[in-house]
């Protein structure tokens, strides 16, 4: 029961010390990539701990993570970065 | 068939257990992956929507950003909760399992509140589906989408905690049954810790 608090603890301090980088003078670039970073920190922390993902088996973790980590790097890399050329296309606004 | 191929195909055979779990937990992390993978394409959408707007709206200046963290808090403390429920079930603790959802559902009507009060007070701003006064006209549709779809998560949540507490109760949850809401519930965690980093602080 005791990792199940410190995880809670740990949840808590992630989240402080985002919420600290949203207000604190970071250059845009290094405040995504640690924002990104931080969400993907909590979120493994969450399904290892709390979902007990890291006690299931080998299998079950690589169908969980492949099925939601690439399908959504997918659409993210693929489909989302597609909006920014729209902006450099002659006659667009 | 080779004889190194023969455990393989017991596997996968449609035995007892492929993934070394049983069928109700494999079948909800199914539904979990599929149900994120929804939640990936609200927020792909909304990332495209954001990358393509001109004017995205200065959350800050939008959101009490230590209102959404009060949220936050909410959810996670709820999460962890409820994994001490899954825990005391598999203790057979049943007083201990009936106290901790019962707190979790508790957390998950907090946050229910909290985020009807927001939706409340951005509704009286002018916030609508397809216009709002601070930018971007799909900021307002992003929003009540994402956070509706959420919410909507969260109150099916406190239902299935609520279901599991009377059936706890009776001394009719088994220890799996718990461990399914749990998984459930922090699934609708694990949502929000994506909500409040790409929509709110991002």
């Amino acid at each position: 029961m005791r990792v199940y608090w410190i995880t809670w603890g740990v949840l808590l301090m992630f989240t402080s010390v985002m919420l600290w980088a949203d207000g604190a003078a970071i250059p845009r670039t290094a405040f995504v990539i640690f924002m990104i970073g931080a969400m993907l920190t909590k979120a493994s922390i969450i399904c290892a701990n709390f979902m007990h993902l890291r006690q299931e088996s080998a299998w079950m973790v690589v169908t969980v993570v492949v099925g939601l980590f690439v399908t959504g790097t997918i659409l993210y890399v693929l489909i989302a970065p597609d909006a920014a050329r729209i902006h450099s296309m002659v006659g667009v606004r | 068939m080779t004889e190194a191929a023969a455990p393989t195909l017991d596997r996968w055979s449609g035995g007892t257990c492929p993934f070394g779990a049983g069928w109700r937990k494999v079948m909800m992390w199914w539904f979990i992956v599929t149900d994120g993978l929804l939640f990936a394409g609200f927020l792909a959408s909304y990332g495209y929507a954001r990358i393509l707007a001109f004017h995205w709206p200065d959350q800050a200046s939008v959101f009490s950003l230590s209102y959404i963290a009060a949220m936050t808090f909410v959810l996670i403390s709820s999460s962890a909760t409820m994994a001490t429920a899954v825990w005391a079930a598999r203790e057979r603790r049943r007083p201990t399992v009936l106290r901790f959802v019962l707190l979790t559902a508790l957390g998950g009507v907090i946050f229910l509140g909290m985020q009807a009060f927001e939706w409340g007070h951005l509704i009286a701003e002018g916030a609508r589906l397809n216009t709002n006064p601070w930018g971007d006209a799909s900021f307002g549709a992003y929003f009540f989408l994402l956070t509706g779809f959420h919410g909507t998560h969260v109150l099916t949540g406190v239902i299935v905690l609520a279901t599991t507490a009377i059936r706890s109760a009776k001394g009719l949850a088994s220890s799996e049954g718990v461990e399914m809401a749990g998984l459930y519930w922090h699934f609708v965690d694990l949502v929000w810790v994506f909500i409040f980093t790409l929509f709110y602080l991002l």
